[in-house]
């Protein structure tokens, strides 16, 4: 079980973070085959306080995934399948007339989003107004029934999936609701290998169960302390000078902006892009024992935190362009010299 | 060093001033080729005339030395201030803290640490440090345990000197094709005037007196007004004829003082008993008439020389106590033959010059008489004196040695010299020696068609038949008249072509 960082020394609570993040990821991998990237994606964007757009193929694990990970860290999990006729109140839930001692009332009956870890499948089958209900809820960690706002626990984190290849019927997320996830990781298919490993733990008879590092009743806490410390790993004025310049060198009509991106990009990243390379980036540095970020650490980040940002026009869509090459020639042209 | 602020200011330090240095080291080569350029413009050009026989125009020359100082001070001036922007610039905390940070590998600790450690940073930076502070400050400690600064930060001054040979090279470059672009063929004028210069400078270095300073300015100014194309032909001629007449008056002089030395040695050498036939035979040539000597300069300064002295005196011994006396009669006679010979040299040099102004005044009269400015080129056999390719080299004629007015004609042994140098370009060195035709004898036609210079062979001296003795040819007609390097006048001569020979009458007697 995880000690009480915030009584240890610095020494030992970046100790402690750097532990916890590597057991949770080892109690993820004892279900999950593969996928490390989209784990340690997932557990940095909870200790960043984001929330994560996984895109993939069905059937690849992304439930069992979240849920390996809320059961490892001891949160609660709640996952919610959009469908075009769900409801807002389906999900943030809705008042409810209850009748008690004679007396009769509305009560709140509070929806799956009240949990640790919310897992929205495929948010892009919801409408409009259902997604901005749960947008609501990830940017303000609140939501508002009937002029009543509730809460909700920290930590709160969103794991929405979207699957690429059905797109009939489905309601894209608009620019400024993608914004507001910090990551978005694609789930690719298992390798060989992989598939191996999947088929021998799934279809036989041996279960591996997974050992939680907190108890539920401390968990929050523990995790928020580890967030707090995330924030405190520093940066040093260059490193803030780089990360600007790549927002700026991505966004069209901005100071440093290639070629490319004025050409296939009609909106680049906006600050939050930046927040999110940021405590990313710190995120790296933890893990890699540091308490200061390096350009490794964004450069780690970047494509993570921005491949979403970035509004590519028709032209780049014609052509085949993805913001990932698009990313990939700025940090090429922005890499050198960096101070 | 415990404390990493002080680590990284003094690599500050280092960093700041060995980016002044290699700042100041891309100005140095240029700058230092620039001047040195410009500081032996001069002595470059003396050796391109002497060997190439071009030269830049001395005003020219002067403008283009003085610009090439000034652009190498410029420069220079230039390098300092980069060298100080390059300082400032370079001594900054946290871009040596970066600089650490490349060298070491620490992933930007050392720059976050600067960052916040900044003594010159802001409160509101000072701020930023969070209770992990202390894990960086450690770290810094750490990495700098074994760093030494001196030897990570060295003075690499191979790319900026390589960087600065380049601009040195594009500086040399650009100064050879301005010297190029302003070089100028010489006129006959300049050529002249260079002579006498040269002259004037040997008269000044020689001989200390101040006739001899009065009469090298003379020859300067003559030189000067020789090459000055505004000055009008009659201001030219002046000048020169001040220059030859301080030269007569300096020879006379010169005379004069020589025989009263020679006669006094001569009664020194009789009160000893054992006079020195030499002095007193050869000292006074000039009262004498024998030839053998106009004057004599510098004398006893050439205490080594040989002298071709030939007469004795009657009494043949000398005793040791006499040795010195008869040392300094030949040295006498020694710089008496130099300075005859200069003075001869200097004669001849100041009538070319004269003859010079004569001849471009006769083809160029008006205000467009300017070097190259030939209007009569191509007009027959006169010579053309501004013609392109009429181009003297200095020391190039000097295998002629023409003799003094009235002197006796001197012996092959002095074919060395440059006297009598009596053409004002190259001359020909034909291998097969034109044959004068005999009166009467028709041969082939002699191809003297625009031709600017006839060359006489003089018969030399006959062999001997009479046991393989050697006389002088003392008898054989020579001429009377003094010549000068005057570009010869068209003759009408009624001769059929084959005959035409352009020959001044005063030297048809020499032809056999």
């Amino acid at each position: 079980m995880g000690a009480a960082p915030q009584q240890a020394s610095p020494d030992q609570r970046v100790a402690e973070f750097r532990k916890i993040f590597s057991r949770a990821e080892s109690e993820v991998a004892r279900v999950i085959v593969g996928h490390r990237e989209v784990v340690r994606k997932m557990l940095t964007a909870l200790f960043c306080g984001g929330h994560i757009l996984i895109e993939g193929v069905p059937g690849l694990g992304k439930t069992l995934m979240v849920k390996a990970a809320s059961e490892t860290l001891g949160l609660s999990f709640k996952r919610i399948q959009f469908t075009p006729d769900l409801m807002p109140s389906d999900i943030i839930g809705t008042q409810v007339l209850t009748e008690a001692d004679g007396h009769r009332e509305f009560q709140f009956k509070p929806g799956p989003i009240f949990a640790h870890m919310v897992l929205g499948d495929e948010i892009n089958r919801a409408t409009p107004k259902t997604q901005s209900a749960v947008l609501e809820a990830m940017e303000e960690h609140q939501v508002t029934v009937f002029g009543t706002t509730y809460v909700l626990d920290p930590p709160y984190i969103v794991l929405a999936t979207e699957n690429p290849i059905e797109l009939e019927g489905t309601y894209p997320l608009p620019e400024a609701q993608m914004d507001r996830f910090i990551f978005k990781v694609v789930m690719g298919s298992p390798k060989p290998d992989e598939l191996r490993e999947i088929l021998s733990r799934t279809t036989g008879t041996a279960q591996n169960r997974i050992q939680p590092l907190f108890e539920p009743s401390r968990a929050p806490r523990a995790i928020e302390d580890l967030k707090a410390l995330v924030r405190e790993v520093m940066v040093a004025e260059p490193l803030e000078r780089f990360i600007i310049s790549v927002i700026g060198g991505c966004t069209p009509g901005g100071p440093g902006a290639i070629p490319e991106v004025s050409q296939y990009l009609r909106f680049g990243p906006s600050p939050r892009g930046a927040q999110a390379l940021i405590l990313c980036a710190k995120v790296n540095a933890l893990l890699a024992g540091r308490v200061s970020v390096s350009y490794d650490d964004i450069d780690d980040a970047i494509v993570p935190c921005l491949r979403h940002r970035l509004l590519l026009n028709f032209q780049a869509e014609a052509e085949s362009v993805s913001s990932e090459s698009i990313l990939e020639q700025v940090t090429k042209r922005l890499r050198k010299p960096r101070t | 060093m415990d404390n990493p602020v002080e680590t990284i200011g003094i690599a500050s330090a280092r960093i700041a001033r060995l980016a002044a240095i290699r700042a100041m080291l891309c100005a140095v080569a240029p700058a230092l080729t620039a001047i040195a350029l410009g500081v032996l413009l001069e002595p470059i050009g003396d050796v391109t005339w002497t060997r190439l026989g071009y030269r830049l125009a001395p005003e020219r020359a002067a403008w283009l030395s003085l610009a090439l100082i000034g652009a190498g001070v410029a420069v220079l001036a230039a390098g300092l201030v980069m060298a100080l922007r390059a300082y400032r610039r370079a001594n900054d905390f946290v871009a040596a803290a970066a600089e650490l940070d490349d060298r070491l590998e620490c992933d930007q600790e050392i720059v976050t640490f600067a960052t916040l450690a900044d003594p010159s940073a802001p409160e509101s930076i000072v701020a930023r440090r969070t209770p992990l502070f202390p894990i960086l400050w450690r770290h810094a400690i750490a990495l700098f345990a074994n760093l030494d600064i001196r030897r990570e930060f060295r003075l690499e001054a191979g790319e900026p000197l390589k960087r600065s040979s380049i601009f040195a090279g594009v500086v040399a470059l650009a100064m050879v094709l301005a010297t190029l672009g302003l070089v100028r063929a010489p006129t006959p004028e300049n050529t002249e005037a260079a002579k006498l210069r040269a002259i004037a400078e040997e008269i000044a270095r020689t001989s200390a007196s101040a006739d001899d300073s009065a009469l090298a300015d003379k020859i300067r100014q003559a030189a000067d007004a020789l090459e000055n194309f505004k000055l009008p032909p009659e201001e030219k001629k002046k000048r020169i004829e001040e220059a030859m007449r301080q030269a007569d008056k300096a020879a006379q002089k010169r005379n004069n003082s020589q025989s009263g030395k020679n006669q006094a040695a001569g009664k020194s050498n009789a009160q000893n008993g054992n006079g020195n036939g030499k002095s007193q035979g050869q000292g006074n040539s000039a009262g004498a008439g024998s030839g053998e000597g106009n004057s004599a300069t510098g004398a006893g300064q050439n205490p080594g020389g040989k002298s071709s002295a030939s007469g004795k005196g009657a009494s043949g011994k000398n005793s040791g106590k006499n040795e010195g006396g008869k040392g300094s009669a030949k040295n006498d006679k020694n710089d008496q033959n130099k300075g005859d010979q200069s003075s001869i040299e200097l004669h001849n040099e100041l009538a070319k010059a004269e003859a010079q102004v004569e001849t471009a005044n006769a083809k160029n009269p008006g205000p467009d008489n300017q070097p190259g400015n030939d209007k009569n080129q191509g007009g027959g056999s006169q010579p053309d004196a501004n013609r392109p390719g009429s181009i003297a080299k200095p020391g190039a004629n000097g295998d002629r040695n023409i003799p003094a007015a009235g002197g006796k004609p001197k012996n092959n042994k002095d074919m060395g010299s440059n006297l009598g140098d009596t053409h004002l370009g190259e001359m020909p060195t034909s291998t097969n020696a034109q044959r004068y035709l005999k009166p009467g004898e028709k041969g082939a036609a002699l191809d003297i068609k625009d031709a600017r210079y006839v060359m006489f062979r003089l018969p030399g001296a006959p062999s001997s038949g009479n046991g393989g003795k050697t006389v002088l040819d003392i008898d054989r007609p020579t001429a009377t008249t003094g010549y000068v390097n005057a570009p010869l006048a068209p003759t009408s001569d009624d001769a059929p072509p084959d005959e035409r020979q352009l020959v001044p009458p005063r030297y048809r007697d020499m032809i056999h």
